[in-house]
């Protein structure tokens, strides 16, 4: 059935084949890619149901997520989707590798067989530039190589990482992604992994199920700081998006982030209206997975502010 | 102001640049402060949760500055609550961060008097 508009997937796992990947590395990471060293390890957190859709061998034994031509025509055209972001997740790990060379390179890699494989295959298609955020300099190096491709329309990182994402430190790739007028996106996956903090500030959870629930926690940190730390205001023209991290924590957050703003103000005065009014001009967020509340009324205080 | 219905409420002695003082006019607690030179009433209640807002800090506080950057100014102009830090421009009465403002009174000095109107 058409719709009035068109639909958009902001957020499409594909899997870009480890075969590729290693053919586009340089030496000395592709003998260390083949080697089987490919990232600073999981924690071994189990989804029971795995993370990914089950449903999706096609008929000759090949994963759906797997197949350029694959997933355009069975998910793309049947769904009726317009234009698919393709978000590949399997490196963004790499981000929170202690060796940003290695994690630069392969996010290259990655990119070179999206745009190579994936975009050239299907008009539908839109990718995520990613980067490694563990060295901002290369990352904001590979903005700039992929910006002028017409498939590559956002940046995407991981968001498990070592210090909030509003530092200094980082500045360099919201300062890359702004002149492209590129939104930077973050996808949860990696907290508590390499070179990160674990996933909640107090210790690490049991269980997937724990450690999944309690993702809002370092989206909240994250906001909290690019707001109070002015990358918005740095930045103007910068958007960021908190994919996959739900929605339903963000009015409450936003009320203490006000109230809190009346009383300490002082001390970021830059920040000369509510962090409320900041972030809905320059933060979106996508629903999927969103929370299911008994009745669907009470997400009314998430409805997007002024028509966004 | 109509002579009439204005109160003497200090002496400007009393009342040097940087001073305040607290003063009771028709029941009501209010507070005077010398503004480096300009004598302001405020009534004692801030409009946030109604705190004794006299009895907080006068200080001056950080303007307006690109992000990173820290410029200090207005000092003695600003009025700290002493309950959940809300700022408050003394000499406006405008909160810094908040539609609500403090409640202003007229203030005259004539021949070494501080009146106010209440
Ligand atoms: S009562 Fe004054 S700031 Fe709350």
């Amino acid at each position: 059935m058409a719709l009035p508009y068109p639909v958009v997937d902001t957020d499409i796992h594909n899997v870009v084949s480890a075969r590729r990947i290693q053919e586009c590395l340089a030496e000395p990471w592709r003998s260390r890619y083949a080697a089987g060293s490919r990232g600073p390890g999981h924690l071994g957190y189990w989804n029971p149901n795995g993370v990914m859709r089950s449903d999706t061998t096609l008929p000759d034994g090949s994963k759906l997520e797997g197949s350029p031509d694959g997933l355009a025509t069975e998910f793309l055209g049947r769904y009726g989707i317009d234009i698919g972001i393709l978000n590949p997740a399997g490196t963004l790990h790499m981000g929170l590798s202690p060796d940003p060379d290695y994690a630069a390179a392969v996010c290259h890699a990655e990119n070179r067989v999206v745009a190579d494989d994936w975009l050239t295959a299907d008009p539908r298609y839109r990718a995520s530039i990613t980067i490694a955020p563990n060295d901002p300099h290369q990352a904001a190096d590979e903005i700039h190589r992929w910006a002028g491709h017409p498939g590559f329309v956002q940046v995407l990182m991981c968001s498990g990482a070592r210090m909030p994402y509003g530092q200094r430190y980082y500045h360099p790739i919201y300062e890359a992604a702004a002149a492209h007028g590129l939104p930077v996106a973050i996808h949860p996956g990696t907290e508590g992994i390499g070179i990160a903090y674990p996933s909640t500030p107090a210790g690490y959870p049991s269980t997937y199920f724990e450690w999944h629930t309690g993702l809002v926690m370092n989206y909240i940190a994250h906001l909290v700081s690019l707001v109070c730390e002015g990358v918005f205001i740095r930045f103007p023209a910068l958007r960021f998006v908190f994919i996959e991290g739900g929605v339903s924590w963000l009015p409450p957050v936003l009320w203490r982030f006000d109230k809190n703003w009346k009383a300490l103000r002082q001390s970021t005065p830059w920040l000369e209206r509510p962090p409320s009014e900041i972030a809905a001009d320059h933060v979106r967020l996508t629903t999927q997975p969103i929370e299911e509340p008994p009745s669907s009324t009470r997400c009314s205080a998430c409805s997007p502010p002024r028509g966004c | 102001m109509s002579p009439d219905t204005r109160v003497a409420v200090a002496e400007v002695a009393e009342l040097p640049p940087g001073a305040r003082k607290l003063v009771e006019v028709e029941g009501k607690s209010i507070g005077l402060f010398n503004v480096n030179g300009t004598v302001v009433a405020i009534l004692n209640a801030c409009p946030h949760e109604l705190a004794p807002v006299c009895r907080g800090r006068v200080t001056g506080t950080t303007l307006p500055s690109p992000p990173g950057e820290f410029r200090w100014g207005r000092d003695g102009e600003i009025l700290c609550c002493p309950w959940h830090g809300w700022e408050f421009d003394l000499l406006t009465g405008e909160a810094l961060a908040d539609k609500r403002r403090l409640r202003t009174y007229p203030v005259t000095v004539e021949g070494g008097t501080v009146y106010v109107q209440v």
